[in-house]
């Protein structure tokens, strides 16, 4: 266990070398010079464009350039924001609790309505349940989480008036505005969680239900609950929990939008308001930012997985 | 023999639907997936999408630009949506939307599709070093969260719908990369490549003969997912503005307008909103059918059987009352046993009318080849068949007084590991995998007995020492895949006569096992048998072995008891041809140099089961009157009986 640890650490070297490369080398696809760009495109002062080529080593070759931003990246410097003027990572630092708690909330939510609801359908693939189960799944799957946002809101706030709209409140600041604040975020986020989970659960669960050791499971005259919850569950599990990494990743993803459309102060909010201003130092850096956050998170899935299966905590 | 089988379909009258079933896959495929309902509806929604987008101009009412009423009007004969912030007709936007939405994802997947094409085909083919690059590069790229990546890509680019469709599709290529790949090297590993690359044929030809082919359907059904993801990503990047620019109208766009408005107008967003959902929601119905029909699709129980049905107890569904009265003095009394299965064609029946007894301390052999519904009938009496796909269709399973068909899943639960219990085929698979030996065993004990805690795990160790496994506390403690194929029978074994079972049913305990293996797990058997007086139902396709353990032999084929006689005297004289066949067949009976007998064909499937004699297709000894009617079981029932017309006159022929 401790060398499979050791050997997933350091194989993420690599990988994060490859990230930080493709985002340094997002800035030779913007069109044009990409000095006169960054600087505000044509109205831009000719000493703006001047300080920003300096400030980005644009004279620089292309390795020297790169060398440059990745020792920044390495202590997770990404330079300081176009607009504000503020360090990124600063920003970063300040915003990522909120992205976090709401991303977490909705993969809460998520895995505990899809579970209910693969395990019911998985249990009695064909039946009623299941019809009702695979419905809501496959709807969970076609609606934009935006879109159901825009809904929520639409009824939840506007018509009904339960839940603010839109805003973030701290949870130091009142805990009870702070759950008020986070159900509709973490709801329209969610959907698309528990329909991953439910359709990946049910599809596991028939497979485990079909399988031998079921058989002997009810063969020894196991109980419904014994047979499912202990020895279907803890198999049909393990695939469940690989793509809870992949889940949580789509997650921040969609929480980039759905954060801008209740106006919460997160990382998702940053990020778009720096992609139409074009301010790369920020872009770059909180797209480096998830994608090391998705790597860590595939490492502890990893962890959890051996945790869950035997056969590769032994080896 | 296939003019016979023929000429014995003709004779039954009616035809089985479905049973000419199609020789080539893709059909046999598209078949399936035109009768599924889920996907055609998607399907004919995706048409209509298609027709609307293609007839744009003259399905829409009004020019999509034009400002030509009040703002936010609500529907009404002029516009049927309503207007929009402009005052624009949204009917008539939507209609126009209509097109970007299929064409970007169609163009999204199609870019994704040919660089993952090259990548995967090459990467897959190569191998190596050039593999290995690609994959770290595509391992890299799968590290970001695949929108935010996109928005990124988007922003830099600079907003519009083709960079956002070029930032799109560079999303889908790892995982349409890995897919390629991985198809590509599971073929490239098959021999027949191998075989071809020796005779010098060109990589490129190879490639395109054998690997397109199979990786045709996994990619059909991820490209029909991904068409739907494409759409959903061009909707997320015109909401945020990065797509579709105005005036142009994009459904994610005119989501964004109205989500500036959604103080003041609420329900302005539902149009575009459905129209997402709808059009989403058809391309994952419709890959969702594809995966049905390319994989096996299961098939849905005919009602009666699927209502009330109850998991891991086999449904009883009598089509008539239980004729035949149990044997009071047997342990284990079946009789008429009839298990049908659901099947694509309708229902079939797998075992029809099995009759016979276990006395106390008796072992029973039940043999045929595979598909003669030995496994079946023995599942079927502990009721271990999942209902569905099948159920019991008749007959009575009486075990120590009690009728196993009529108890309740509660009573059930108390006979089965107790009184009646089983060892299956596999030893490698029924044991579950994410738990202790210990812990399995243990359960056993704790369903059954008072024993707890210490004194259960003592029990348990006592158990795998009475089946002769060293250092019993040791591998109570290990996990099944850290046992040995033999070793792990044993524990089968032991759990199986955890609670000193009255009957125990062994189902091919030695298939799956070595031959030296086999051996001790027999003799294993034979003494326990005799140590704790148990009887036995020993089902096995090796009558070696069944001359070995077994008191009494009953003969199985399609279904039906063909012969049930002493074990010495089936052996000795054998009077069904199908019972002189399997003896033939025996490797014991061929002298060295000889060689082997086989039966010529194979078992019929249920659904093509002949209406005369179910054997009569491959018979030495058939006579036309076989195919004419079902034959009965004739001699002396339950103890010596033989179902073949020509029983009596193949005895004499054989004494004279």
């Amino acid at each position: 266990m401790g060398t499979l640890i050791l050997r997933r650490l350091l194989a993420i070297v690599p990988v994060m070398l490859l990230v930080s490369f493709a985002v340094f080398m997002l800035v030779a696809l913007i069109p044009g010079d990409a000095a006169t760009t960054l600087a505000g495109g044509a109205n831009a002062t000719e000493e703006r464009i001047a300080e920003i080529r300096e400030e980005y080593g644009f004279n620089e070759p292309i390795p020297v350039q790169y060398w440059e931003w990745l020792r920044g990246a390495l202590v997770l410097d990404f330079g300081n924001s176009l607009i504000d003027g503020r360090p990124v990572m600063e920003s970063i630092g300040s915003r990522f609790p909120v992205t976090m708690t709401i991303a977490c909330v909705a993969l809460g939510l998520g895995v505990v309505v899809g579970s209910a609801a693969g395990i019911v359908s998985g249990m009695r693939p064909g039946s009623l349940s299941d019809g009702l189960a695979i419905l809501g799944a496959s709807l969970g799957m076609a609606v934009p989480g935006f879109w159901l946002a825009m809904v929520l809101i639409a009824l939840f706030s506007i018509e009904l008036g339960w839940f603010p709209p839109g805003g973030f409140t701290p949870l130091t600041e009142d805990p009870v505005e702070w759950l008020r604040s986070l159900v509709l975020p973490s709801v329209s986020l969610g959907a698309l969680a528990a329909a991953t989970q439910a359709r990946q659960l049910r599809a596991s669960l028939i497979d485990v239900m079909n399988s031998a050791y079921v058989r002997t499971a009810w063969g020894k005259g196991g109980t419904p609950v014994r047979v499912v919850g202990k020895h279907a569950l803890k198999n049909a599990a393990m695939p469940a929990v690989t793509i809870l990494g992949l889940q949580l990743g789509s997650l921040i993803g969609g929480a980039v939008i759905i954060e801008q459309i209740f106006s919460v102060p997160g990382l998702g909010t940053y990020l778009l308001d720096a992609v139409l201003a074009l301010d790369l130092p920020v872009i770059q850096g909180i797209v480096v930012f998830f994608a090391l956050i998705q790597v860590i998170l595939m490492l502890l899935l990893d962890i959890s997985y051996g945790l869950l299966n035997p056969k590769v905590r032994a080896s | 023999m296939n003019g016979a089988r023929a000429a014995s379909g003709a004779e039954g009258g009616k035809p089985k639907p479905g049973s000419g079933r199609s020789a080539n896959p893709f059909l046999r495929a598209l078949r399936r997936f035109v009768r599924h309902k889920a996907a055609m509806i998607g399907f004919a929604w995706i048409v209509v999408i298609m027709v609307v987008g293609i007839f744009a101009p003259l399905i829409a009412t009004h020019d999509p630009a034009a400002q030509l009423a009040e703002p936010f009007e609500g529907p009404s004969t002029a516009h049927f949506l309503g207007t929009d912030d402009l005052g624009r007709d949204v009917f008539s936007r939507l209609v126009y939307a209509s097109q970007v939405a299929l064409r970007a994802s169609f163009q999204i997947v199609g870019m994704a599709l040919v660089v993952s094409l090259v990548l995967g085909l090459v990467s897959g083919y190569a191998g190596k070093s050039v593999d290995y690059v690609t994959m770290r590069v595509v391992d890299g790229m799968s590290s970001f969260p695949p929108l935010v990546f996109a928005i990124a890509i988007a922003a830099v680019l600079g907003p519009g719908l083709g960079n956002a469709m070029l930032a799109i599709s560079v999303i889908f290529i790892p995982g349409l990369t890995r897919l390629i790949r991985g198809q590509t090297l599971a073929v490239k590993e098959e021999t027949f490549i191998e075989a071809s690359r020796a005779i010098g044929t060109k990589a490129a030809t190879i490639l395109w003969r054998r690997v397109l082919p199979n990786l045709a359907s996994p990619l059909i059904v991820q490209v029909s997912v991904l068409l739907g993801a494409a759409l959903l990503a061009e909707a997320s990047l015109s909401f945020i503005g990065l797509g579709v620019q105005p005036p142009d109208a994009s459904w994610g766009q005119m989501l964004r307008r109205s989500y500036d408005f959604i103080f003041n107008h609420p329900w302005h967003m539902l149009a575009p909103g459905i129209a997402i959902v709808l059009a989403v929601l058809a391309w994952n119905l419709v890959g969702d059918g594809l995966r049905d029909s390319m994989g096996h699709r299961s098939v849905r129980a005919p009602r009666k059987v699927r209502k009330g049905a109850r998991l891991g107890v086999t449904s009883v569904r009598r089509d008539e009352p239980a004729a035949g009265a149990p044997n009071p003095a047997a342990l284990l009394s079946v009789r008429d046993l009839r298990i049908s299965f659901a099947t694509e064609s309708g229902p079939v029946t797998v075992v029809d009318g099995v009759s016979f007894d276990v006395a106390p301390g008796e072992v029973v052999g039940l043999v045929g080849e595979s598909g003669s519904g030995k496994s079946m009938t023995s599942l079927g009496i502990m009721r271990l068949i999942p209902t569905p796909p099948g159920w019991i269709s008749g007959g009575s399973v009486t075990f120590m007084g009690k009728d196993l068909l009529s108890l309740s899943a509660a009573e059930l639960r108390r006979v089965r590991g107790k009184d009646l219990s089983m060892i299956y085929q596999d030893p490698m698979s029924s044991l579950n995998p994410a738990f202790t030996i210990g812990n399995q065993l243990v359960e056993t004990l704790t369903l059954h007995t008072d024993l707890r805690g210490k004194h259960a795990w003592n029990r348990a160790a006592e158990l795998l020492d009475m089946v002769g496994i060293a250092d019993p506390r040791v591998r109570l403690k290990q996990y099944p895949h850290e046992l040995s194929g033999g070793m792990r029978q044993r524990v089968v074994i032991a759990q199986a006569l955890a609670c000193q079972p009255k009957l125990l049913i062994a189902d091919e305990p030695t298939t799956a096992l070595d031959v030296t293996i086999q051996a001790e797990i027999l003799d294993l058997l034979r003494s326990l048998r005799r140590d704790l007086d148990m009887s036995m139902i020993f089902v096995t396709h090796d009558l070696g072995v069944v001359a070995d353990i077994c008191d009494r032999v009953i003969v199985l084929y399609a279904g039906q008891i063909v012969e049930q006689a002493p074990v010495d005297e089936l052996f000795r004289s054998p009077r069904h041809p199908y019972s002189k066949a399997l003896l033939k067949a025996m490797p014991q009976v061929a002298g060295a140099g000889e060689r082997l007998f086989a039966i010529p064909g194979v078992v019929p499937l249920p659904a093509e089961f002949p209406s005369g004699c179910r054997f009569g297709p491959r018979c030495a000894e058939r006579l036309p009157e076989c195919g004419d009617q079902p034959i009965h079981l004739g001699g002396i029932p339950l103890l010596n009986e033989v179902r073949c017309l020509r029983a009596e006159q193949l005895k004499e022929a054989q004494l004279g």
